[in-house]
């Protein structure tokens, strides 16, 4: 009898510790809410409730409800069960989108080091020139293959929480500058550490055409880009025999020199890693396809703002596409007198690009494209479906299609349960002219957005909104 | 594939025979058939033709089929559904092939970084948009010879192109051109002309350095053919655990050359260089198909022809540079007439649509007969190109590659009608000058709807008066003596039409 | 001072032998030089007579079977029955054809050597504004240019200081100097000067948004705005420097020199500002033409468009002024890649159809042997062949106001005459004789010397 009464003492006393542990934690989670400490790992659970869900995957759901946990999709549709501990936010007037994604972006990556300026010439203002001058592709001129975009990343970048305030929880960010400038990495916009936004660190294998050297420097012309790189991917497979065969017998065989190029290279090669292959205009479009085939890797081009030219010929080499909706415009401060029909008819039908890949079964994904207002994206993308791209196709190619294209449509790019929770909420159709964006989830963290995004103050302080959290608990 | 030998091909009587017997029955055929469908033949009627090998055929027609010619000569009939030109008064000539040109160029057409830059290749840049070619094509030009530049001793790969104006890329190329690469001496190599501040000179900075780059290239290219052939051998042999060699772009092509499989078109211009390069050549074994431009060629054409290289030269250039001081019109005539095989090139844009004219002018100076002339842009070229089976005169079997012209060819009066690749018409000029106003006017809407759309939409009344203005900007009559006041740089800036 | 120069001066006093052992010497020096120096290059100028060609006066119908007898450096008569002076030196031209020497308007022959060396170069003076320099002080009489140019039939030239619309030399010449009027045959520039202050070049400034920048090789590009700036500027430098010489010449008119400093650049430029001497403005696109034309009509001046690319697209405007055009290269680019690729070919036939006066310049040195295949394409694409000729010969020399002097085959003309085997303008038709100043003038020059050379150089037998 006595251990009886102990036992309940003991329970009565825990339950009243326990009951004290809770009020106690929930007043301190009160308190914690207007506290500017926030710590993660709260356990993010929100219902989306009575909203127009479009979840790309299926048809949109008039009436529907969105559950998301633990940063995952825990269900979608008309009669999801809500938990009980989850906070439930009224959809009414509302409709949920995947969280776009900006398929090419350095946002999140400090700038690149200011070019070295040459010398001035009298009136005119000093170019950048190259800080070593190569004398030829073993130099590897303007070569960081290495520079992986998530080893680099600045989550307190002011750009990061303007793109996510216009919609895009994701991006594929990539380094810029040089010929082999990086590796781009899938980040969600989260304002975590770092190492809490990165998705897929080693996603492509960038490339650009760009000469980088000029009359004095290799390489200077096109023609010597493409040879360098030829030569690379050359010098790439060339080692992996090597090495191998290096490895596998010692004795009498001569060493093959290390080249930190030819190993990050030929990793990105053995891993798949898909190779960006630049593409705006018809010329290179034909040739990223028929570089593609020679160099027998797996590519995407890039670029494709004169893609409405030759949509069959994309279709036929089933390369996917980044279209880069920057398009190009008749500058305000043109010179008439020196604008030519090619570059009219160029301003005038590139944003019927999408629509005619769509027509083609393309399948392709945009990007900003240095576009510095990301509002811009979204209008610009409106362009398009003014010159014919379907609404739904618009969505797709900056949802579903951009994970598809990177290998990540296992986890991103719609609202399926089982994947990531990166969701934008509207109060209207996604391309409306007055449509606001209400709330952005990245990772189920949940951001509102205000009416007027505060212009990037110092990283970590005012104007930024703060991530919602459970408001008590009962 | 080896190296053609730089001689005129002549068709043996007997294949002109089979050939025109097969063309002959050709036309049964199609009436056997019925009703055939003959889009893909066309004759062109009654007209001069001149065929460069077998003289002219006065009120001559040619038979084309499947972009090849069937039939030529003055009684050749049309097949029933064939499309017909009619050449009444016209004169119909191969099309001119330039042997030197950097048209159809996707940017720099130099990699001028390096004195050794073999391993880049024009193949990779071709541009088929240039709107060069279309003006070239209004000249009468058919094929060229895209270079590199001449910034180094050895520059890029380069190649044959058709004049396909807005074709695919893959469409250019000349098939089955044995494929080239450019080398240069003087004074563009040695950057005597120019230099940049801060920078150190390149070597080579003598021609005697040029020489000193080439022999290195060569005995690099020698040591790199050497430790393939071991390799290949060893592998043979069934050795195992063998590692390749490292490709090397730069040295490839220059084994190529060393195999006879790639052509030197060589940009010279002084005769103590010309020598020079054909004694390195004996040296390591190589051959130079061309010197192009070899203004001085004239001082050194025995060696030339003993050697077997071909001229291709500008019809009156000279003096713009010191190597150029002792350049005479009279080159072209005066190679040719000590038997070498010569061709005059633009290395230009626009000398290239009147080759004709410059083919002419060796005529008046030199002497050269009406035919010798012509063949300076048509069969010469074609053989030093190695293509002269296919191109480069009119006669059965040929490519149906042609210049239409409404006077003789060689008259300073001569305006191109018509030309054809493959027996596809890629320049009318009545065509051309239909489609003008239609493109003027598409210009001008375009411009207006850009514009339009240009104009923030608060400003709608500023957009209507500069939208109406015509172009006379006259900023006012006062303002003359005066800094610009801001409102008018901006009203001139944006809104000037 | 008689005695003493006769005794510092053996030739006077020894004159007979000391003459013979000069020829003497200066025929072995004849054969020693190269042949186409000046020396042998021209006979004295004497009575001459040029039988049974066919000849273009260009005044009238061509006379067949005429004569054209040349005496003390003039045309003294042409026609069909001339009689043929006594002791004349007849040259019997059946079969041939007559023409007035061609005359270039727009060359720098004499100026430079060769276009990359610099030391050869004397075309554009540094700075913006050089209206006192005159091209003919720095003439090279015995540049190579000037016996290969006039070989191909050219009789005289307008050699144009300035950068005549290029980027080369002085990349910022407005104004680039006085163009002198020179016969292309002579002992020095005394001897073939026509007139030295012809014409004042003046190269209107173009709004340059990009520009090569040949020591990096690059090409920059600014913006559009601020190249126009630049430009309205120098406009204002030439309204102000226009109307100071305007006041300028009133003062030295009505004022007593002796109050006023004398400037040498607008001494240089009261004429053209008062009219009296052509202004030959260089300009290729359309509004630079049309920016020129107002400049020129509010200042008062004679204008000459020279270079006119795009004069097709202002045909009212320099028809309703009555500017004449001097045409650059008709082998040429289109200005823009959307113009008809023909343009330039079919300008000249389209100007001269709407009552513009032109003529052809070659706007270069090696190339002034263009001129008439510039002239003949021009008429393959509608420019009447008569039409055609005056363009090379008559109208320039009109413009420039030597109509007088030269351009056609009239008595008391300068006797500049070019006799063919064939149409001046085709391109196989060979010069038989040269006539400039009334001197008989030898075809030798650089290039034939070299051709003659090496047809000579016996066969080479074995390989070398």
């Amino acid at each position: 009898m006595k251990q009886r009464n102990c036992i309940r003492l003991l329970a009565l006393s825990l339950a009243i510790v326990g009951v004290c542990a809770i009020v106690a934690l929930s007043f301190s989670s009160a308190s914690l809410a207007q506290s500017s400490l926030i710590t993660p790992g709260e356990p993010r659970y929100f219902a989306i409730k009575g909203a127009r869900i479009v979840p790309v995957s299926g048809a949109p759901i008039e009436n529907g409800i969105v559950v998301v946990a633990d940063g995952i999709i825990k269900a979608v549709g008309a009669d999801a069960t809500i938990p009980p501990e989850a906070a439930v936010i009224d959809g009414k007037g509302l409709t949920v989108y995947p969280g776009l994604i900006d398929a090419g972006t350095s946002v999140g990556l400090p700038a690149p080091e200011a070019p070295q300026m040459g010398p001035a010439r009298g009136r005119r203002a000093p170019r950048p020139m190259p800080s070593k001058l190569s004398t030829g592709p073993e130099d590897r001129p303007s070569t960081t293959p290495w520079n992986v975009a998530a080893n680099d990343l600045n989550p307190d970048d002011p750009r990061v929480e303007n793109w996510r305030s216009a919609g895009f929880t994701t991006a594929l960010v990539e380094p810029q500058g040089g010929i082999f400038p990086g590796q781009g990495s899938i980040i969600d916009f989260g304002d975590e550490r770092a190492g809490n936004m990165v998705v897929k660190p080693h996603a492509t294998l960038d490339l650009s055409f760009q000469p980088t050297g000029g009359f004095f420097s290799f390489p200077g012309s096109l023609m010597g880009v493409i040879a360098y790189v030829r030569q690379v991917f050359i010098d790439t497979r060339w080692y992996q025999q090597a090495e191998a065969a290096y490895n596998a017998h010692h004795e009498g065989v001569e060493r093959p020199p290390y080249d930190r190029t030819e190993v990050v290279v030929g990793q990105a090669l053995k891993d798949n890693e898909l190779v960006l292959l630049p593409a705006n205009e018809k010329l290179r479009i034909y040739r990223a396809i028929r570089l593609a085939n020679e160099w027998q890797i797996r590519a995407a081009m890039y670029g494709a703002q004169e893609g409405y030219e030759m949509t069959s010929e994309i279709a036929q080499s089933k390369l996917p596409v980044f279209v880069n909706v920057n398009w190009p415009t008749m500058p305000k401060d043109a010179d008439k007198d020196n604008i030519t029909l090619r570059e009219l008819r160029l301003w005038d039908r590139a944003p019927s690009t999408p629509a005619a890949l769509s027509k083609a079964g393309v399948l392709y994904a945009f990007y900003s494209g240095g576009i510095a207002k990301p509002q811009e994206i979204l209008k610009n993308v409106k362009k398009a479906i003014d010159k014919g791209l379907s609404a739904d196709d618009a969505l797709k190619a900056m949802t579903i299609n951009p994970a598809q294209i990177l290998g990540v449509n296992d986890r991103l790019g719609s609202i399926e349960p089982g994947k990531i929770a990166n969701l934008v909420v509207t109060d209207g159709d996604l391309f409306g002219e007055k449509t606001k964006i209400k709330d952005v989830f990245v990772d189920g963290m949940r951001y509102q957005i205000h009416e007027e995004t505060p212009p990037p103050g110092p990283p970590g302080h005012s104007g930024k909104p703060r991530p919602m959290t459970q408001q008590g608990v009962q | 594939m080896n190296a053609k030998k730089m001689t005129a091909k002549k068709m043996s009587f007997a294949k002109i025979f089979v050939i025109l017997a097969v063309a002959a029955l050709v036309p049964l055929f199609a009436h056997a058939q019925g009703n055939s469908d003959n889009s893909d033949v066309t004759l062109i009627k009654n007209a001069t033709v001149i065929t460069i090998t077998h003289g002219r055929i006065e009120h001559g027609s040619i038979l084309v089929r499947d972009g090849k010619i069937a039939a030529v000569g003055t009684d050749v009939q049309a097949p029933a559904g064939a499309k017909v030109i009619d050449g009444t008064g016209l004169y119909v000539m191969p099309g001119i092939i330039d042997c030197h040109t950097h048209i159809a160029v996707d940017g720099d057409v130099n990699e001028g970084s390096i004195s050794v830059s073999s391993m880049v290749n024009i193949k990779d840049v071709l541009n088929p948009y240039d709107i060069d070619i279309y003006h070239e094509l209004a000249g009468g030009v058919v094929i060229g010879n895209v270079l590199h530049g001449s910034a180094n001793p050895i520059g890029g790969q380069t190649i044959v192109i058709k004049l396909k104006y807005g074709a695919p890329p893959d469409e250019l190329p000349f098939p089955d051109a044995v494929p080239g690469i450019k080398f240069a001496l003087g004074e563009n190599v040695k950057h005597s002309n120019f230099s940049a501040p801060g920078v150190a000179p390149r070597y080579p900075a003598t021609r005697m350095g040029v020489e000193e780059t080439i022999r290195d290239a060569f005995t690099r290219a020698k040591a790199y053919q050497k430790k393939w052939a071991d390799y290949d051998r060893r592998k043979a042999a069934g050795e195992q655990n063998l590692i390749p060699p490292r490709r090397d772009l730069q040295l490839e092509p220059l084994v190529e050359v060393l195999e006879g499989k790639r052509y030197i078109h060589c940009h010279s211009y002084v005769s103590d260089e010309i020598l020079m390069l054909m004694r390195v050549a004996k040296e390591f074994g190589f051959k130079v198909r061309t010197f192009q431009h070899v203004l001085e060629g004239y001082k050194v054409a025995d060696e030339m022809a003993a050697n077997n290289i071909g001229g291709s030269t500008f019809s009156d250039w000279w003096a713009y540079k010191m190597e150029a001081y002792e350049a005479i019109p009279y080159n072209a005539a005066l190679m040719t007439r000590r038997g070498v095989i010569v061709s005059v090139n633009s290395d230009d844009a626009d000398e290239a649509r009147h080759l004709n004219q410059e083919a002419a002018k060796s005529m008046k100076y030199g002497g050269l007969t009406e035919n010798e002339a012509l063949r300076l842009v048509t069969l010469n070229p074609a053989i030093q190109l190695g293509i002269d089976n296919h191109v480069g005169s009119i006669g059965v079997g040929k490519d149906a590659d042609f210049a239409i012209y409404n006077h003789d060819p060689l008259s300073v009066y001569a305006v191109v009608q018509k030309t054809i690749i493959d027996g596809k018409v890629y320049f009318d000029r009545q065509q051309d000058i239909a489609r003008r106003a239609a493109l003027e006017s598409e210009r001008k809407d375009l411009l207006a709807k850009l514009e339009k759309e240009n104009q923030p939409p608060k400003k709608p009344a500023a957009a209507e008066s500069k939208g109406e203005k015509k172009n006379e900007k006259k900023p006012e009559k006062g303002k003359r003596k005066k800094t610009p006041k801001p409102e008018l740089v901006a009203m001139v800036a944006g809104g000037a039409q | 001072m008689n005695a003493t120069m006769n005794a510092m001066n053996p030739l006077k006093s020894t004159a007979k032998s000391f003459a013979a052992k000069s020829s003497l010497m200066l025929l072995a020096l004849a054969f020693a030089l190269p042949v186409f120096a000046q020396t042998p290059a021209q006979t004295s100028s004497g009575v001459y007579a040029i039988k049974g060609a066919k000849i273009f006066t260009l005044v009238g119908a061509p006379i067949d079977n005429g004569v054209v007898v040349i005496r003390d450096g003039k045309i003294a008569a042409v026609g069909k029955d001339v009689a043929i002076p006594e002791g004349a030196k007849v040259i019997d031209a059946t079969g041939l054809q007559v023409y007035p020497g061609m005359f270039d308007p727009v060359t720098q022959v004499g100026l430079e050597e060769v276009s990359a060396v610099n030391a050869t170069i004397d075309t554009t003076e540094t700075g913006e504004f050089n209206p006192d320099v005159t091209a003919a002080t720095a003439f090279n009489a015995d540049s190579a240019h000037v016996p290969v140019t006039r070989a191909a039939g050219i009789t005289e030239v307008l050699t144009v200081p300035g950068r005549l619309g290029g980027f080369g030399g002085g990349g910022g010449s407005v104004i680039g100097g006085e163009a002198s009027a020179v016969n292309l045959g002579g002992w020095n520039i005394n001897d073939m000067v026509i007139r030295r202050h012809a014409s004042m070049e003046l190269t209107w400034p173009s709004i340059q948004t990009g520009s090569f920048d040949f020591s990096t090789f690059t090409f920059t590009q600014r913006p559009y705005a601020e190249a126009k700036k630049d430009y309205e500027k120098k406009i204002y430098q030439l309204d102000d420097l226009f109307d100071a010489a305007r006041h300028y010449a009133e003062a030295k008119e009505k004022g007593n020199p002796d109050n006023f400093q004398r400037d040498l650049k607008l001494d240089a430029l009261a004429p053209v500002v008062e009219g009296k001497e052509p202004l030959l403005v260089v300009a290729f696109k359309a509004r630079d033409i049309r920016e020129a034309v107002e400049f020129c009509e509010k200042q008062k001046v004679r204008m000459i468009l020279a270079g006119a690319s795009e004069a097709w697209k202002t045909i009212d405007l320099l028809k309703k002024d009555n500017i004449p055009v001097i045409i650059g290269p008709v082998l040429t680019m289109p200005q823009s890649e959307d113009d008809p690729y023909d343009s330039e070919y079919t300008m000249p036939g389209q100007l001269y159809a709407a009552g513009i006066k032109i003529a052809f310049g070659s706007f270069n040195t090696s190339f002034s042997r263009r001129l008439p295949q510039y002239a003949g394409t021009s008429v393959g694409y509608g420019l009447p062949h008569d039409e055609a000729l005056k363009a090379v010969t008559f109208n320039a020399a009109q413009m420039l106001g030597l109509g007088d002097q030269l351009g056609t085959i009239e008595p008391g003309k300068i006797a500049n005459l070019v006799v063919t085997d064939g149409d001046l303008l085709e391109l196989r038709t060979q010069v038989k004789y040269l006539f400039i100043q009334g001197r008989q003038t030898s075809l030798d020059n650089k290039q034939l010397e070299l051709y003659e050379r090496y047809s000579h150089r016996p066969k080479l037998d074995s390989q070398p």
